[in-house]
């Protein structure tokens, strides 16, 4: 897979570079050498853009359009970062990464309109389910809990909690999330421990955890409840205000578009755009600024620039050697951002049988491995497609049982909540995130108690000449498609000013 | 399938359909709410950039808090972009800044409540400089007037509130507090009392907005209340006219409009016409729109207290508003701390805002002319060298740009920037790399100010 999934030599090879800063500069061995006997190319642009998924791709086009040279040095061997299209067969495609939109992200829905990739609702017709303990119920999501299941023995934690958190989140200012009046209080706790100190029910607090997992790929105890109020006051935009119901739903929430032909179509054809620009199979190794320049290094290419717009997750920023060498606070940032732990398993089926029994496709669960799943079967309905999220520790889990034992296992799941059709499909795959070398997790890099307030003002923060995007850096939307693009459109206006 | 695309592209036309259309004839007052303003919010007074941007402080929350103030930058569409913390401030007594102006290097200048100075903020580092203190003066004797000391009734501490720049540079700024008018000079410094006059005693609730006039002599200055008993009705607001003399004294001051009781006029704006659009940040929640010779033309929303607007977000203690081509920015600071109000209202007004003075800000772009291509053969092969010849008007960054057509879009195959001097000059470059075929060659010159020149294309045919 051109992915970049790590194999055993390759970690063991990555961590012992990343020891001595360089990611991308291989073993020295004899042959290694021989390929290298070829220079890299010399090149000089105003800006070098490390990165191309949305946030890239977009900091290039917009200093493109602004008549700026720009060259895009991208690891992988396509471009959409996390976002990635698989076929499924009849010229049909499915998502492995980011796959929905929604009201209030108006950068991706009008990327995808100027790209003129259209947009179809995800199949919202007929019933939610929920399982819990082997318990299976039906519900619609046009009720008050929307997307969250109106179980008796929680509803009332659910409602006083989801309250709580929309109330708190509104003192949390999304380009500032350390400087809340209650940051001291809110980012020295885990959202385990606020859940706890504020709820009763024993199963409520199970449902926490399956809501944690595929949002952020992470348990509640990983999570700084400051951090989870932001992401909640960056679920909206700037007229309207962030909540957690708009964060989690498919009616009138994130989960409610999807586009023709895959998300990844929007990246491959802004990409084409800007055309030669973008350099795949080139991941950087330095970037070394001195003499009013940044020179970027990479096996391919030697770029000299004025600026550079690193715009990859700060995990994977951090594995970039700088000379001279990051501020504390940015380093430190690197390395208290890990990713989550979000596998994204998909199965494929003739036709998605579960409609016949009034279901949407949508089912949240207490037990795993898979806490969610939807219906992703393209607007025809042909073929079905279901996929679902195993994150957290579900993720860490089965990620260290056979392929063959975690698939028996995520149709299990599937079977348990929409029957035993379920078990047999016609096609089944997996994207582990966490074992990508590029990405090294997903869906978003999360902070745990104490990173927002020590770290957080680094995120954006410029260093000299290098400017920082990614999904991370978005003060709406973060860690969705529509925050990738705001950041690359914020990095492009921070380097505009100063060209 | 069909119905379902259906649904899909309504459903995606009405969450497009928030944002403000570019290009869409809109009415006149059709009011949309521009951006929410985040904690800690009381956003008083938005400031348009001459970069078409959006800047806006926060400021003080009548309730307390020990939140720094922050300074948010939008663009035209309302898209948050940036954001930086203002340093310094005594985060135990009332805090907030307003974004006042900007200076001929595009740097805002911020008018910091405690501790009462002026602040000078690089974007592009996130730096920030004093550049004037504002005194606190002492209560001037019965019936004098003098600049070294306070007309007020009551001894109050200087609240700088509204800033222009007069023609010399100079930085001329209101005192909500303190009846004065302060002059900075030019380079900034400790302010010194400009203007001083019992008239401009409101009390708690006094001088406001200041704007210059097109003929850039005349200054308007806005006065809450005269509840300081300056004038002869303490529950209304005015706005009063002076002179910038030769001399850089003030002259007489004269009363151009006066409000209705308790509608505490707050930071007003010209349009180019003349007219003033004063918001009315006390009970009546409205904007007034005032002629040239001070008669109240109207007022939006016509009904007057419930700020009724017809966007999501009523007018709430509307202070200030400017110019963003048509429409006004309005800060709608919601003095009572309702936090779903605190943001900016676009408000469109279908006439345009005079242009701000900013001493020394170069808006005119560089002129490129008699651009012209030539080639020369490299030895024997078929690589040419390409110069690009031209003439530009002033020092500029020339940017060439070789574009090849590709699918029916012009796609950048080369791009070189280079600094030249006013006069002749060229550009050369090798045609290594470039494929054969019908291109062309896009030339633009922009000056230190970021004014660029219109793009010049020549046809360039490569064999």
């Amino acid at each position: 897979m051109n992915d970049g999934v790590l194999s055993r030599r390759e970690l063991i090879e990555a961590g012992a570079l990343a020891g001595a800063g360089a990611l991308a500069a291989g073993a020295p061995d004899a042959d290694a050498a021989k390929r290298r006997r070829r220079r890299p190319s010399r090149r000089h642009v105003d800006v070098v853009v490390i990165g191309a998924g949305f946030a890239g791709l977009t900091a290039a086009h917009e200093l493109m359009q602004d008549d700026r040279s720009v060259l895009v040095l991208e690891a992988r061997n396509r471009v959409g970062g996390r976002v990635r299209n698989k076929s499924i067969g009849g010229g049909e495609e499915t998502e492995t990464g980011g796959t929905f939109a929604g009201p209030t992200q108006n950068h991706i829905l009008e990327l995808a309109a100027e790209m003129g990739v259209d947009t179809f609702p995800t199949f919202n017709e007929g019933d939610n389910v929920y399982f819990a303990d082997g318990t299976r119920m039906t519900y619609s999501d046009s009720g008050p809990t929307g997307t969250a299941p109106p179980d008796p023995t929680i509803i009332p934690d659910l409602a006083t909690v989801v309250s709580r958190l929309d109330e708190m989140s509104k003192e949390v200012p999304v380009d500032a999330p350390w400087d809340a009046a209650s940051a001291g209080d809110w980012d020295h706790q885990t959202l385990e421990q606020w859940i706890n100190a504020n709820s009763a029910s024993p199963r409520f607090r199970r449902l926490v955890p399956a809501a944690t997992r595929p949002i952020f790929g992470a348990e509640p105890r990983e999570l700084s409840l400051l951090f989870t109020l932001f992401y909640i006051a960056a679920s909206g935009d700037e007229r309207n205000v962030g909540t957690f119901e708009r964060n989690f739903n498919t009616r009138d929430g994130a989960q409610m578009f999807r586009f023709h032909g895959g998300s990844q179509v929007i990246c491959n054809r802004l990409a084409r755009r800007l055309g030669p620009s973008v350099k795949l199979g080139t991941p950087v190794s330095r970037i070394a600024t001195a003499k009013g320049r940044v020179r970027v290094e990479s096996r391919r290419y030697v770029v000299t620039a004025r600026r550079v717009i690193v715009a990859v997750p700060p995990v994977l920023a951090g594995r970039i050697r700088y000379s001279p060498g990051l501020p504390a606070s940015r380093r430190e940032l690197t390395r208290a951002m890990p990713q989550g732990t979000l596998l994204k398993v998909t199965a494929v089926y003739d036709r998605p049988f579960w409609r016949d029994a009034g279901l949407n496709g949508t089912a949240v669960s207490l037990n795993g491995p898979v806490n969610a799943t939807f219906d992703d079967s393209p607007p025809d309905g042909s073929p079905g497609v279901l996929f679902g999220f195993v994150g957290g520790d579900e993720a860490r889990v089965h990620r260290a049982k056979s392929r063959a034992d975690r698939r028996a296992a995520v149709l299990a799941s599937f079977a348990a909540y929409f029957g035993d059709a379920a078990l047999r499909p016609r096609a089944y795959f997996e994207t582990d995130w966490p074992g990508a070398k590029w990405s090294r997790g997903g869906p978003v890099g999360i902070a745990a108690p104490g990173v927002l307030l020590g770290q957080g003002p680094a995120l954006r923060e410029p260093v000299g000449r290098i400017h920082w995007a990614g999904t991370e850096t978005s003060t709406y939307w973060n860690g969705y498609m529509d925050g990738a693009i705001r950041s690359g459109k914020r990095a492009a206006r921070e380097v505009l000013d100063q060209l | 399938m069909r119905r379902s695309a259906l649904i899909a592209a309504a459903l995606l036309a009405s969450v497009l359909a928030a944002a403000p259309a570019d290009g869409a004839v809109r009415a006149r007052f059709d009011t949309r709410l521009f951006a929410r303003v985040p904690p800690p919010g009381f956003p008083a007074m938005a400031y348009v950039h001459p970069n078409g941007r959006v800047y806006v402080g926060t400021y003080v929350n009548p309730g307390g808090d020990s939140s720094r103030s922050r300074v948010l930058e939008y663009d035209k569409t309302g898209t948050l972009m940036r954001s930086w913390t203002v340093p310094g401030q005594d985060l135990s007594k009332d805090h907030g800044v307003q974004v006042a102006t900007s200076d001929s290097k595009g740097r805002l200048v911020l008018l910091d409540r405690t501790p009462a100075r002026a602040l000078l903020l690089d974007r592009s580092r996130g730096s920030f400089v004093q550049y004037a203190t504002f005194p606190d003066l002492a209560p001037c004797p019965p019936l004098q007037a003098r600049t070294d000391c306070s007309p007020t009734l009551e001894d109050r501490p200087p609240m700088a509130n509204y800033g222009v720049w007069g023609p010399d540079g100079s930085l001329y700024v209101s005192d909500f507090l303190q009846g004065v008018v302060w002059r900075v000079p030019p380079g900034g410094g400790t302010a010194t009392g400009w203007l001083s006059d019992r008239r401009l005693d409101g009390g708690e609730f006094g001088t406001t907005g200041l704007a210059l006039g097109a003929d850039q002599r005349t200054l308007l200055i806005g006065q809450g209340s005269s509840a300081g008993l300056g004038a002869l009705n303490p529950t209304t607001g005015k706005i009063y006219a002076t002179e910038i003399q030769p001399d850089g004294s003030p002259g007489e001051l004269r009363q151009l409009w006066e409000s209705q009781p308790a509608d505490l006029p707050d930071g007003f704006t010209i349009a180019r016409s003349g007219n003033l659009y004063v918001p009315l940040a006390g009970a009546a929640n409205q904007i007034a729109v005032v002629a040239p010779d001070g008669r109240e033309l109207e007022r939006f929303p016509g009904s007057s207290g419930d700020g009724n607007n017809g966007s999501p977000v009523p007018f709430d203690t509307p202070s200030s508003a400017r110019f963003l081509g048509t429409r006004l920015i309005v800060a709608n600071q919601s003095f009572s701390g309702n936090r779903d109000n605190q943001a900016l209202l676009d408000v469109e007004t279908r006439e345009r805002g005079l242009t701000e003075l900013i001493p020394g800000l170069d808006r005119d772009p560089p002129s490129l002319s008699r651009v012209a291509l030539s080639r020369k053969r490299v030895r024997a092969g078929s690589r040419v060298r390409v110069r690009v010849r031209f003439r530009v008007s002033e020092r500029s960054t020339v940017t060439v740009r070789v574009e090849r057509r590709v699918r029916g879009r012009w796609q950048i195959e080369k791009s070189l920037t280079r600094r030249r001097t006013a006069g002749r000059g060229s550009v050369a470059f090798g045609t290594r790399g470039l494929r054969a075929g019908r291109q062309r060659v896009v030339v633009r010159a922009e000056d230190g100010a970021h004014n660029r020149s219109r793009r010049v294309s020549r046809r360039l045919v490569l064999r």
